[in-house]
């Protein structure tokens, strides 16, 4: 397992400068360019240039990407051209604010799923099962933005129960509601399917309580495609986090990512797309272990 | 008797004046702004977004300031000179006057502000504003509390850009301006003092005691970020916001919300449908003058906003002092608009509208203006495109551009010198990006910023708009309304207009 992991670590390494060279090629391929901003007709072209210049925007994109590459080595990400602060402390400031966000509807989305999941596939067909199917279908159906929106209503403007903004109540659950309506729906099939298998048929026959059918041989082999279906989620977690981080004015990282791409913040956007790879490409691995605890058949050395 | 009747009246008057007093004001209230923009970077000389304008308008002051009649008043300057060739402004200042940490503000500082702002590795956009025909204007400091401007030629809006705000010298001196730690946390002259920054999230300021033109009413402001426009109005409509811009399609109901006062002002800002003059399909007047004839403005502005814009006939808005009503205004009249179009050998002119994507407002336009030009037998096609990549298309520096015709807005200064705006010498490079060149307009233009005096340039604009408008370079469309929701709980504002309800912050309080 330690040789494993120590492959996987180095990795990385190709793999993330692959990503940064992708993503700085895209992002200077992109129409545009950060001293747009300032148009205004007092403003004349040629301060424009001198700004730009400044920045080393006049230099080849593939000059700017060795510069950029040889800095973020040695993990200096620049400024960010719109606040002359390091990138890096930019990053550090939003970064915990997008976490404190997503692990906690992470494991809400969890801890709802899984039970949600077993019970609609035990008792398929019954008014729980339904109820959950049709909340499923309308929590997908519902774009978050709206659903935000009418918590806040609801909440704040009715009830006065929270803060419309600022707080961390309601962009928790809006979030959790986006990704509990279709997980619930992968857990329940990947239910469903286990529970038509004939080592479940073997296990009641030979009289082994329906509890621990259910829980020790079937929801251990249910887990399976969950594990891999969350870590594919990991970068819609990122997404999804700058439609709510806006509704719910939370200073998050993926406001500042989105803000930064608009401004065309060329530093910000690197420093931001380095950091959700890494923290995905962590995800993933996490993912990965996360089969060989759930899954006998999965081992990664021969022992 | 009479005493015992004045008695009763006192104390009437006591418990009635008490509770009444308290109501009034809160000497500990703190302003809750929205803003709806991150804050970038408190430093008025690099700052370019509103959000953060918004925040160093409490923080700093300028030489001079705007006042609600869009006048240019005293501010760190109590008085001024202008030599008779109009190229010496001599600012006399305001004597002990404090920085926020407690050194002595003089004359040094204005230097200094003015020095950095020019100094080529600043990254300052508003470099362009102190320099005039390639010249920069020259700063001398006669002594502790008198500076002078020297400009190479007379130019009448310096006056507008004198009133920059001014930074400290003994802070900022040799360090990095662009980078400097004093960018988050700032000093100033003004009436609030900075506090707190959260990125992303708010910054706080709190009551200047020393402010010269009188301690603030208000304790405290904070600003919070809101960046989803439907956010910040149910934030308002909460109660966890004092103020939010109202965009059209809320002004109803927000007006039917207790406890929030609507406010409706003109803004210094005009959209338009630019032709590319470069294009032979445009070049004909007649065609501009036709497209003209055919659009139909009270249309756009019923169908876009419900009434909370006025429909646009000049390159100036009626609440700039420079506005004059006397310009060709082409009612709407389609049988003109097919007359023209027949003789300029263009019936079948079919042309292509870009409009940037977001702005839901252009977007309708476009739609709109499709089907009326369809009324006198034009095609329009529209273009969608993101906003950085249309602005990519009209600044590109060649000739001719790539684009037909395009709808946007320009966001006028308080000076009506509009000259970057449409002198031929703007063109390829510059904000002439239509190609626009009639040498009468470009002689006026620069009479226009050389001539000295209101009543003089109002006559130079007034023939200056009537020639443009003549010429239908652009077509003038509407002039939004801005609408502010403000809290029944806020005093002191001032008369709604383009510099704001919130010109005199220190006069600004709340009500407990």
């Amino acid at each position: 397992m330690r040789k494993y992991l120590f492959r996987r670590l180095l990795q990385l390494i190709p793999l993330l400068i692959g990503v940064s060279l992708i993503s700085f090629f895209v992002m200077h391929l992109a129409p545009g360019d950060p001293t747009a901003l300032f148009i205004d007709p007092n403003v004349r072209p040629e301060e424009l240039a001198r700004v730009r210049a400044n920045w080393g925007l006049d230099q080849p994109v593939y000059i700017q990407y060795f510069v950029w590459l040889k800095n973020a080595v040695l993990l200096d990400f620049g400024r960010s051209y719109t606040t002359g602060q390091p990138v890096i402390s930019e990053v550090a400031e939003r970064l915990p604010l997008t976490l404190l966000l997503m692990i906690p509807s992470f494991i809400l989305t969890l801890l709802i799923t899984i039970p949600v999941g077993v019970i609609s596939a035990v008792r398929k067909n019954s008014w729980f099962d339904n109820g959950f199917t049709l909340f499923s279908f309308a929590g997908m159906a519902i774009p978050t933005f709206w659903l935000g929106l009418m918590l806040m209503l609801l909440f704040s403007v009715k009830l006065h129960w929270f803060p419309a903004v600022g707080n961390i109540i309601l962009p928790l659950i809006t979030m959790t509601i986006g990704s509990l309506a279709g997980l619930t729906r992968y857990q329940r099939a990947a239910m469903l399917e286990i529970l038509n298998q004939d080592f479940i048929r073997t296990a009641r026959a030979k009289g082994l309580p329906e509890r621990i059918v259910i829980f020790k041989h079937a929801l251990r082999n249910a887990l399976i495609p969950i594990v891999t279906i969350l870590g594919l989620s990991l970068p819609d977690l990122f997404g999804g986090a700058f439609i709510i981080e806006t509704i719910f004015a939370w200073p998050g990282m993926g406001r500042l990512g989105v803000q930064s791409i608009f401004q065309r913040n060329y530093p910000m956007i690197m420093g931001i797309v380095m950091f959700s790879a890494l923290l995905i490409i962590i995800g993933n691995l996490l993912a990965d272990i996360g089969y060989a605890l759930v899954d006998p058949r999965i081992r990664y050395e021969k022992k | 008797m009479g005493l015992r009747r004045f008695s009763i009246l006192l104390i009437c008057s006591l418990i009635f004046s008490a509770p009444l007093f308290a109501a009034e004001m809160d000497p500990d209230g703190i302003l809750r702004f929205s803003l709806g923009g991150e804050v970038s970077v408190l430093n008025p000389i690099l700052s370019t977004d509103t959000a953060s304008s918004a925040v160093e308008g409490a923080i700093f002051t300028g030489l001079v300031k705007v006042n609600e009649k869009l006048e240019m008043v005293p501010d760190l300057a109590e008085r001024w000179e202008v030599s008779k060739d109009g190229k010496i402004w001599t600012f006399y200042l305001r004597k002990n006057v404090k920085w926020h940490d407690g050194i002595i503000f003089t004359a040094e500082d204005v230097k200094f502000t003015f020095d950095s702002i020019l100094n080529p590795k600043v990254n300052s956009v508003r470099r362009s504003d102190y320099i005039i025909d390639g010249k920069p204007i020259q700063f001398k400091v006669l002594n502790k509390y008198t500076v002078q401007a020297i400009l190479p030629k007379p130019f009448a809006p310096f006056l507008i850009h004198a009133g920059m705000n001014i930074i400290p010298k003994h802070l900022l001196e040799g360090k990095d301006i662009n980078t400097a730690e004093f960018n988050r946390k700032p000093v100033g002259t003004g009436p609030f003092i900075f506090k707190e920054w959260q990125s992303g999230d708010h910054v706080s300021v709190v009551r200047n005691q020393n402010y010269y033109f009188g301690k603030p009413l208000l304790a405290a402001i904070n600003y919070k970020i809101i960046p989803d426009e439907n956010s910040q109005l149910v934030a308002l409509e909460a109660g966890e916001i004092d103020d939010s811009g109202i965009p059209p399609k809320d002004y109803t109901r927000m007006k039917s919300v207790k406890g929030i006062k609507v406010f409706e002002f003109d803004a210094l800002v005009y959209t338009y449908l630019g032709f590319n003059l470069a294009n032979p399909k445009f070049a004909d007047k007649r065609v501009r003058q036709a497209l003209a004839y055919a659009t139909d403005k009270n249309q756009l502005v019923s169908l876009i906003f419900r009434g909370l814009a006025s429909p646009a006939y000049a390159p100036s808005a009626p609440i700039s002092w420079a506005y004059s009503d006397n310009v060709p205004k082409y009612p709407y009249n389609l049988e003109k608009a097919k007359k023209l179009l027949k003789e300029a050998k263009a019936e079948n002119l079919e042309f292509t509208i870009l409009v940037n994507q977001g702005n839901k407002d252009r977007e309708k336009a476009a739609v709109i203006l499709q089907q009326q030009y369809k009324k006198v037998g034009v095609k329009v096609n529209v273009r969608v495109m993101e906003w950085s990549a249309l602005l990519k298309i009209i600044n590109a520096p060649k000739d001719p551009k790539d684009f037909e015709a395009v709808i946007i807005g320009w966001s006028l200064g308080l000076d009506p010198d509009a000259y970057s705006i449409w002198h031929s010498s703007q063109y390829p490079k510059g904000f002439n990006f239509i190609k626009y060149k009639n040498p009468e307009v470009d002689k006026l233009l620069e009479l226009g910023r050389t001539t000295m005096g209101k009543s003089a340039r109002k006559k130079v604009y007034a023939r200056l708009w009537k020639l443009i408008a003549e010429d239908q370079p652009y077509i003038f469309l509407w002039y939004p309304k801005a609408v502010e929701g403000v809290s029944e709980r806020v005093g002191g504002l001032s008369k709604p207009g383009p510099a704001g309800l919130f010109l005199n912050i220190e006069k600004v309080f709340v009500r407990k």
